[in-house]
């Protein structure tokens, strides 16, 4: 593969999010027939990496070549008239129409307005007799809903082949797919190589890099640190590149917490969990790590009884029954949630508001409240957590995203809860607030209670945990006890358990 | 200037101008118009409406697409009846007021219950329910409506008893206050706005949101037999279609008064004016002796306009 003049060239990508900046002068470089792998742990930056080129996420600079032309993509109707198409996990598909018009959405043929379901037939038949081998007996009038996600990924890829593109982006797009299905997308994959496209192959799979890649580049934290020949390069180089030289990272060497169990879970299923057992004693900081969607959420908001599951959970030797969060907050359980602005706050309400909305029935006579009580007790947290804030009474949307997040840990510090979940607590929040909210962390804990922690960043994992669980499709897989909580055991255990086990627990039984 | 503006870009107070234009107008146009006598009068007539206006408020404030249809006849329906109970005596005032209020409950509870448990939308569950209480009215009227309002109720609302003013304004003054206090100052009133804000959020935070849910559409219900038997006091006689036509300007009111319709935002002194916005507009398109359709077009252009105005501005007022 020599690579003489570059399909695809991005440089200088800048991506800020609020205050995260998530690329920063990250570049790659892919020529046509190339497979190119674009790796990095999780939060690198190389999915928005990959949708600036398809147009869906506008950078705030870039320089983007494409066949020796400047181009600029606004959109991903743009990046499709320059002939990239992108795939990923999370699927465009709408469930109500059938494959056939899914496949020719945003092309259907016809005329003058009117649309011809003969011509669209035409047009996506060899498509579809080339996913048959994986697909299965899947015919064009079927409708996707009824499809098995396996199916319904086989099918948003055939719709990025139907556009015959010169660049396709591949974006974790082989995690829902059986060993078989893998397979055909991967001769598929090598057949667009041998026409000349260029394919960049985003995948936490080592296995799949290693069998699938000519190149790749690999990002840290928003930039680009390498790039690299694939067969030259043993995967664990791959994960030393991955995480950089160690950089020794703060950690709170603390005496292991002695005290009994405070939040014991047996066969915590449903949903994306497929058996959880953990124990976890007072004072303790239990982290949960493993690549991200293999169920961490899912495990923080079941222990909540925010989604439906089944299993034994208990708070201090008593049952918690897993039937609503309000069951699980009487029991002293505590969650502040993934999404703040959906989950966390009551965006159009006041600050005051906001903090004693989940301990207001506790300080309230007959269901009256007390004007002071309840602004003593929003003031009290004000204080203990620094907030900064102009006035109780103004919205808590005026909040920076620290602050936000301060009050949504204050809502739950005023209900003085035993078990704490936290469910990427830092996401979005800058530098300085993390570092606080990192010590009111260490504070809940040394009060005694049990703070179970999900991040997206690794980093975060080793700074404030005692003990990280590592979960794959649902389950604990790995344990890290104190100083093994390392960046690189992490990655390393992340990556080594999808080896081998791929498609174990997916497919087509799971529509 | 800076700090005239904030004051008047709040609902309330735009409603409330609104109102006191309408009436400095009407005594332009036509003397007498303005007079102390005409506005209790025009306030007596507002506060049939005021008070279905205060379960509307509750309902939409709950958010999910809050909306109660059902309100109009369930007020003809408390009409019916407590002045069927009473039959003109005003002995039987309270088993007719209990009759009412328990049977509207019912029609709450059902509503809600409709929307939490069987996941109806609030539009669709309230509006087969005006259906279904429009069919009731005809069972237990048998299509006559023969009831007669109590002596005292009639006096409530018709005399002037109480220091020159009649009853029912102090009633509705009771009822307004007594919501507003409960949505600052209560449990339920903290967890209405946070349910109506974010369902999601309050679930999280422990709020028992489809408790609330429920609440509101039975608090609706029962506001809304309220102001049913507080009409029938007015015009003594029952109809059989009384109230009906008061669920539309029910929600208008709500939204005069700048109650987010999308809900979490607001409260009940905004659709108290609105309530009197409205009745004033229409006490003042009848004296010009307009036609009827015109009447209609220009309640519904002011409507329109509010919005307008009031979608320019997203401000929080608690």
């Amino acid at each position: 593969m020599t690579v003489t003049s570059p399909l695809v060239r991005l440089s200088g990508v800048h991506k800020r999010y609020g205050g995260v900046q998530a690329l920063r002068d990250a570049s790659l470089t892919a020529a046509g027939g190339e497979v190119h792998g674009l790796l990095g742990p999780n939060g690198s930056g190389k999915s928005t990496l990959g949708k600036v080129l398809a147009g869906s996420v506008r950078p705030d600079a870039a320089e983007i070549v494409l066949a020796g032309e400047s181009v600029r993509i606004g959109s991903p109707r743009a990046a499709a008239r320059l002939g990239v198409a992108a795939v990923y996990q999370q699927l465009s598909l709408v469930p109500d129409l059938s494959v056939g018009q899914n496949l020719v959405l945003g092309s259907e043929p016809g005329r003058l307005g009117f649309l011809s379901d003969r011509a669209a037939a035409r047009r996506v038949a060899p498509v579809l007799e080339r996913l048959t081998p994986a697909l299965g007996d899947v015919r064009f009038d079927d409708a996707v809903r009824d499809l098995a996600p396996g199916q319904q990924q086989l099918v948003e890829i055939g719709k990025a082949l139907l556009r015959e593109p010169r660049v396709l982006i591949l974006d974790e797009a082989t995690a829902s797919l059986h060993r078989d299905q893998v397979a055909l997308v991967f001769d598929i994959v090598r057949e667009l190589r041998e026409g000349g496209a260029a394919i960049l192959f985003v995948s936490h799979r080592l296995d799949e890099i290693t069998e699938l890649c000519d190149r790749a580049t690999i990002l840290r934290s928003g930039v680009t640190v390498a790039e690299t020949s694939v067969p030259d390069t043993t995967p664990d180089e791959i994960v030393r590149l991955m995480v950089g030289d160690v950089q020794q990272v703060e950690r709170e060497h603390r005496d292991a917490a002695g005290g009994p169990v405070r939040l014991r879970v047996r066969g915590l299923a449903g949903g994306a969990l497929h058996g959880v057992d953990l124990d976890a004693r007072g004072g303790e900081i239990v982290g949960l790590g493993g690549l991200q969607g293999q169920g961490q959420s899912e495990l923080l908001l079941a222990l909540f009884g925010a989604i439906a599951a089944a299993g034994d959970v208990e708070v201090d030797g008593e049952p918690v029954r897993l039937a609503s969060p309000r069951s699980a907050a009487r029991r002293g359980i505590a969650l502040v949630p993934g999404d703040r602005g959906t989950q966390g706050t009551l965006p159009a309400r006041p600050i005051q508001e906001n903090l004693a909305i989940a301990s207001i029935a506790g300080r309230a006579r007959v269901g009256v409240l007390s004007t002071r009580r309840e602004r003593e007790a929003a003031q009290s947290m004000v204080d203990a957590l620094a907030i900064k804030i102009g006035s109780l009474a103004d919205p808590i949307s005026s909040l920076s995203g620290g602050n936000a997040q301060k009050v949504v840990f204050g809502k739950w510090l005023l209900t003085e809860p035993s078990v704490v979940l936290l469910d990427d607590p830092t996401k979005g929040v800058d530098v300085g607030a993390k570092a606080e909210i990192y010590r009111i962390v260490r504070g809940l804990a040394e009060q005694g209670a049990t703070v179970v922690i999900n991040s997206s960043e690794d980093r975060e994992l080793v700074t404030v945990c005692d003990r990280v669980l590592v979960l794959f499709e649902g389950a604990v897989r790995a344990t890290l006890v104190g100083d093994e909580i390392t960046e690189e055991r992490l990655v390393q255990a992340a990556l080594r358990i999808g080896e081998g086990t791929q498609g174990a627990a997916t497919g087509e039984d799971a529509a | 200037m800076s700090r005239v503006v904030p004051i008047l870009k709040d609902p309330v107070v735009v409603a409330a101008l609104i109102a006191v234009l309408l009436i400095a107008i009407g005594g332009i146009l036509r003397p007498g118009f303005a007079s102390p006598d005409q506005i209790v009068d025009m306030l007596r007539v507002a506060s049939f409406l005021g008070i279905i206006a205060i379960g509307q408020t509750i309902v939409v404030l709950s958010g999910g697409e809050g909306i109660d249809l059902s309100v109009g006849t369930v007020a003809t329906l408390g009409a019916i009846l407590a002045s069927r109970t009473m039959a003109g005596d005003d002995a039987m005032i309270v088993p007719g007021v209990l009759l009412a209020l328990g049977v509207a409950a019912l029609i709450g509870l059902a509503n809600g219950l409709g929307i939490v448990a069987l996941k109806i939308p609030p539009f669709v569950m309230t509006l087969g329910m005006l259906g279904v209480v429009g069919g009731l009215i005809l069972v237990v009227t048998g299509g006559r409506a023969d009831g007669r309002a109590a002596p005292a109720l009639v006096s409530l609302v018709n005399g002037r008893d109480v220091l020159g003013l009649p009853g029912i304004l102090i009633v509705w003054l009771v009822l307004g206050g007594a919501v507003t206090l409960v949505l600052r100052r209560t449990v339920f009133g903290a967890r209405l706005y946070a349910i109506g804000t974010s369902r999601e959020a309050a679930r999280l935070s422990g709020v028992p949101v489809r408790r609330v849910t429920v609440s509101a559409y039975v608090l609706s219900s029962l506001f809304a037999a309220l102001g049913g038997i507080a009409m029938v006091g007015y015009s003594q006689q029952v109809f059989l279609n009384l109230a009906d036509d008061l669920t539309l300007p029910s929600i208008a009111a709500v939204v005069i008064g700048g109650t987010l319709v999308a809900g979490g935002v607001g409260g009940y002194l905004g659709s108290a004016v609105g309530a009197i916005v409205l009745t004033v507009l229409t006490s003042l398109l009848t004296t010009l002796a307009m036609p009827e359709w015109a009447r209609i077009v220009v309640q519904g252009v002011v409507l329109i306009a509010l919005l307008a105005v009031y979608g320019r501005q997203r401000r929080l007022r608690a």
